[in-house]
């Protein structure tokens, strides 16, 4: 099987041609390639870089938040923001109070049953965290704060959205500041690291850890503590006691002056 | 002796009134004292002919109840008063219900009190109907004449009309004597005008917490906003209740529209990403702090004006008509933060006197 050597150019040469193909044909299928490849593909964080709770959230997350947040987090344009950078805390906030995942877009997510259960709620941060960092609510008793100093802390920056008793108030273009009433420990203190939606942020420089709690403290107590008025009627001012006044006071006046008044 | 006493027509005009009449009964006299003050008792009846019957028996039993029920309530309300706790508890206990036990019971004290005095005299009292005459409103024309000639002839007596020089001398040295009655209202006149152009901000006062500390450029997060008071001894008090301000951090898009839509007069006054405006609203003095850092607008909870925070807090909706005055700041060499003059508007509701 030796071909006759003098039907083709010396042995060397054409070696190097066939390699010098060989290199281009390859080259030319990798540049191709890599020209109209989607760049989006980039790599998952490998598995065994990630703590065992962050991989069981890039499980959960890869199930339920991949289609609005993106593969990594990055998020999706008109769907759902990046979560580079948000930390566990606003995580842990969303899920554990139903916000996430958002039953649709509207003025404003609202708290709903959680999909998710705490445990994996803290997976789904941890992975977020492990994504790209960001604020994290401490362990450990959020509770030990100063109930007085809490207050005073709550009527500055608090009250004025979410109304004296925690009821809530109104904003703008259909959204709302929230109820109190069912907000955790843990939440309301990642609500006012991470600033929710429309909510501002109070960062550990404007708010210190502590002061955080005071007013944790004083928000859990005011929602145990009793109306000293007898009953509160939802504590929110002058819609209910403006009603209670009209259906069951200026009625009964009505009545009584009738019967004053009337044929003796 | 108390039969109907119903309209008898005519009282007795001819004669004298005389009370010492024994014909008289005790009711005549009360007509007559009524007649004598315009009031005609027309009907008069007991409302029980006979005294004693059971339905009366049952009405004085109730009235007698309600003020059982007045006696034990107020008795209840004095006991409350002195023994029960009152002092502030944390949590849901007994120490809550001082209030609304006083209340009740004082309450129900007085209102049973009305309920028996009615009832009374609803169901006990005689019938009675009576007609009040209307009178003119002018006095007896005899009186009015004599009243008349009196003060004419004072008047003719003191000799003022032809005598000229004395009407002038007393016309003169009267007047100003009036006018020094009426001095002491001088001091009502008070110009206020300066309280309400300038608040406690001036160039070089520095920003502070409600708790005193100096506001650094760190302390307010992206997308956070805060509550700054001028740093003066009791900065944050009533005392200086227009000059409360909000502090508010943008995020680097909006700080860079925000820069971009500063008016003329708000040049220069935000620093870096960090803008101040006065919390007073402007359309009736509430504080407007409600920041919605995604929509960046600020709200007012008392008629919801809502103010662009990137538009020189211009008002987007709601009453306000004009827009919040900015706070210009800028940082000091110490790294805290400090305005450079007041604001540059007043500050807060509109007032006669305001440009």
């Amino acid at each position: 099987m030796t071909p006759a050597r003098s039907d083709r150019p010396g042995g060397l040469r054409r070696k190097l041609g066939t390699a010098a193909r060989l290199v281009a044909a390859l080259v030319l299928a990798g540049g191709v390639y890599t020209a109209f490849a989607p760049s989006s593909q980039a790599e998952d964080t490998p598995k065994q870089d990630l703590s065992y709770a962050a991989q069981q959230g890039q499980h959960l997350y890869n199930t339920s938040c991949i289609t609005c947040h993106g593969r990594n987090g990055e998020g999706v344009k008109d769907r759902g923001p990046s979560l580079i950078g948000v930390g566990s805390a606003a995580v842990e906030f969303q899920v554990t109070t139903g916000r996430m995942p958002m039953a649709r877009q509207e003025a404003q997510a609202e708290r709903k049953d959680p999909v998710f259960s705490n445990s994996e709620a803290r997976q789904l941060g941890a992975y977020i965290q492990a994504l790209g960092g960001g604020p994290q609510i401490p362990d450990g008793n959020l509770r030990g704060g100063d109930i007085s100093a809490g207050g005073e802390l709550y009527r500055v920056n608090c009250a004025s959205c979410h109304g004296f008793s925690e009821h809530g108030g109104a904003l703008s273009s259909g959204k709302h500041a929230p109820s109190l009433d069912e907000a955790t420990d843990r939440e309301v203190y990642a609500a006012m690291l991470t600033g929710p939606q429309n909510m501002p942020v109070f960062g550990d420089n404007e708010l210190t850890p502590q002061e955080k709690m005071d007013i944790i403290a004083y928000v859990q107590n005011m929602k145990h503590d009793q109306a000293p008025g007898g009953w509160s009627i939802g504590a929110i001012g002058p819609t209910t006691e403006g009603l209670a006044i009209f259906l069951i006071g200026i009625t009964s006046l009505l009545f009584a002056t009738l019967w004053i008044a009337g044929k003796s | 002796m108390s039969g109907g006493h119903t309209s008898a027509g005519h009282p007795p005009a001819e004669e004298e009134f005389d009370p010492d009449d024994p014909r008289m009964t005790r009711f005549d006299l009360v007509r007559e004292g009524a007649r004598r003050d315009g009031v005609e008792i027309v009907h008069y009846e007991p409302r029980f002919t006979t005294p004693g019957t059971p339905e009366e028996r049952r009405i004085v039993r109730v009235i007698a109840m309600c003020f059982v029920i007045t006696g034990l309530s107020a008795l209840a309300f004095i006991v409350a008063y002195v023994a029960w706790p009152w002092e502030y508890d944390a949590g849901s206990n007994i120490n809550k219900l001082y209030t609304p036990i006083l209340g009740t019971t004082l309450g129900l004290a007085l209102l049973f009190i009305g309920i028996a005095i009615i009832t009374w005299a609803k169901k006990l009292l005689p019938e009675e109907v009576s007609v009040e005459t209307r009178h003119d409103g002018a006095s007896d024309n005899t009186e009015r004449k004599l009243t008349a000639a009196t003060a004419l002839s004072m008047v003719d007596e003191l000799g003022i009309r032809r005598r000229p020089l004395l009407k002038g001398a007393v016309a003169l040295g009267l007047a100003p004597v009036g006018i020094a009655a009426i001095m002491p209202l001088g001091g009502l006149i008070k110009d206020h005008k300066s309280e309400l152009l300038y608040t406690a901000w001036k160039k070089g006062v520095r920003l502070m917490h409600d708790d005193g500390t100096l506001v650094r450029p760190a302390d307010v997060s992206a997308g956070g906003q805060i509550t700054v008071f001028p740093a003066i001894p009791e900065g944050n008090s009533n005392k200086y209740a227009d000059s409360p301000t909000l502090l508010i951090h943008l995020r680097e898009q909006d700080a860079v529209r925000t820069r971009d839509n500063a008016l003329r007069i708000n040049k220069g006054a935000q620093w870096k990403n960090f803008v101040a405006y006065s919390k007073i609203c402007t359309h009736a003095g509430c504080p407007a702090s409600l920041y919605e850092q995604q929509t960046n607008r600020l709200l007012c909870p008392c008629h919801q004006s809502q103010f662009d925070i990137t538009n020189n807090a211009r008002p987007i909706f709601g009453p306000a008509t004009r827009r919040l005055p900015q706070l210009p700041i800028t940082v000091d060499s110490d790294g805290y933060f400090v305005a450079t003059s007041d604001f540059k508007v007043p500050i807060g509701p509109g007032f006669w006197e305001r440009s």
